[in-house]
């Protein structure tokens, strides 16, 4: 019971000291500031179909029309991250198609347009892209390996 | 004249040059760099406050560490609530670049699953020396210039902070002193370097190797660094982004010395002072050994050098065509203007 009490610290110590490895590691820069785009003030949750993807770099952009309660249609556009990762991941141009409805969590531009981060994109269900798809394109299942057919 | 080779062989041998019977050359003899690597590692540039002054981690640390941010990842990875609400009013506390919004989902990121081993143990720090694994000391002038960068920064709170604190010009006053990344010109993080270091996605570099002229293609920014070998670097008043790299070989070690920068160069707080010296050796089969050393004078009192390996991959290289649709950069500009209007037509001490 001691023995494993000391194991489990030990076990604890080292994966803190690999979680804050990790911190010390994590580069937090990136193409752009996302805080310089985006407004805190104004958190969005968009539903909807998507229209179009843009499939474009620096970043993604992913069009969804969204129906507010009066009816009326309005199509945003969210931000992701470079189509190269997820070209990695076994994810194409053509794999997300018009008409496939999309959550996106995140906040409105700072210059009011519809516009939007995709701080957490998912399917309708709440699926991440291409989650669970074992050996097909499931991010970190063969890191560093071209996962394209 | 096999006496003769035999004591070539010897020679390099006592040189420690020859390299084992299996590595590929180039018709010219030296051995052939050219191929495809992916150089993300979870190994930071500076050593963390965590190991102290370890160059090495044990074998269980380098578990713990890949099993942490594997951890993590597969944490962030799970479906979502598809009920879920907007997330937070007032940000959600993020940092760094995702800036109190949040940025993108983790699938997006490429920044290696582990650690790195060179010559079997696993590293703390790409940065060797100083042996701390820590920058040397900045200039006085080097850290006055930090210092005003720093009195440029804020947390992302939706306000133009700069209109309330009369602040003149305010960093989004001119897009020219926006960041080389967000304008496209240069990877972030000296992605392309030099010195290369690793980044959060698009870390894979391909060599082509000729006698004359060796390239690295890096992917972010497809920035392409061409090394002219055994030439002269080109007149002080010729400047470049990438500098200019002029290559030689010592042995079966590339060696590619880099000056003239512009202004700006990729590396954090760099001038156009920066030196750069970069030794590539083949470790073997697949993988390249990677070490560099930085001086810089006008912001450094010493040189510093680092190393990490390259291993080879089997991922192709993409396009990475930054101004493509780079419609991040308007919308920057155009909600600092929106956000500036809406400071002045305020009446003073009302904040938003």
């Amino acid at each position: 019971m001691k023995k494993n009490s000391k194991t489990a610290l030990a076990a604890a110590a080292l994966l803190s000291a690999g979680a804050l490895f990790f911190a010390g590691v994590s580069r937090l820069d990136a193409h752009h500031a996302f805080g310089a785009e985006f407004d805190p003030n104004l958190p969005v949750l968009l539903k909807g179909p998507l229209v179009r993807v843009e499939w474009i770099n620096p970043h993604t952009w992913f069009h969804v029309e969204v129906t507010a309660k009066d009816g009326t249609k309005e199509v945003w556009m969210v931000e992701g991250g470079t189509p190269n990762s997820l070209l990695r991941r076994g994810l194409k141009r053509d794999t997300l198609k018009p008409g496939q409805v999309v959550i996106v969590d995140g906040y409105q531009s700072k210059d009011r347009s519809k516009r939007a981060n995709g701080r957490d994109v998912t399917l309708a269900d709440g699926q991440k892209f291409f989650m669970g798809s074992s050996g097909t394109g499931a991010p970190y299942d063969a890191p560093g390996k071209d996962q394209r057919k | 004249m096999r006496s003769s080779a035999t004591i070539s062989c010897a020679l390099l041998l006592a040189a420690g040059s020859l390299p084992g019977a299996d590595t590929r050359r180039t018709p010219d003899g030296h051995p052939d760099l050219s191929g495809l690597y992916d150089i993300a590692t979870l190994t930071p540039l500076v050593r963390p406050p965590n190991v102290g002054g370890r160059l090495n981690l044990t074998d269980a640390e380098a578990k713990a560490i890949a099993k942490a941010d594997a951890d993590r990842k597969a944490k962030l990875n799970v479906a979502s609530d598809p009920n879920r609400k907007a997330p937070p009013a007032g940000g959600d506390g993020s940092e760094g670049a995702a800036g109190n919004v949040g940025g993108y989902n983790t699938l997006w990121v490429d920044n290696g699953n582990g650690a790195f081993k060179i010559d079997g143990t696993w590293r703390t720090s790409i940065l060797i020396d100083p042996p701390d694994g820590r920058f040397p000391e900045m200039t006085s002038n080097a850290r006055k210039r930090a210092m005003e960068r720093g009195r440029l920064q804020r947390p992302n709170r939706g306000d133009a902070w700069w209109i309330k604190e009369g602040i003149t010009p305010g960093p989004f006053d001119d897009p020219e002193i926006r960041g080389l990344a967000e304008r496209c010109l240069l990877g972030f993080g000296s992605s392309a370097g030099p010195p290369a270091l690793p980044v959060l996605y698009n870390n894979v570099k391909q060599i082509v190797q000729t006698k004359d002229t060796i390239v690295i293609l890096n992917e972010m920014v497809h920035d392409v660094r061409t090394v002219r070998m055994n030439a002269k670097h080109d007149p002080p008043d010729i400047r470049k982004w990438l500098g200019d790299s002029v290559g030689h070989w010592e042995g079966d070690t590339l060696v590619v010395d880099t000056t003239n920068f512009n202004d700006h160069p990729a590396l954090f707080s760099a001038t156009r002072d920066l030196h750069v010296v970069e030794r590539f050796k083949r470790l073997d089969d697949k993988t390249l050994l990677y070490r560099f050393t930085v001086e810089d004078p006008s912001v450094w009192t010493k040189p510093w050098t680092g190393e990490y390996v390259w291993p080879a991959t089997e991922s192709r290289i993409y396009e990475y065509a930054c101004h493509e649709g780079n419609y991040s950069f308007a919308n920057i500009l155009r909600g600092a203007r929106l956000l500036e209007a809406e400071a002045l037509a305020k009446p003073a001490g009302q904040d938003k």
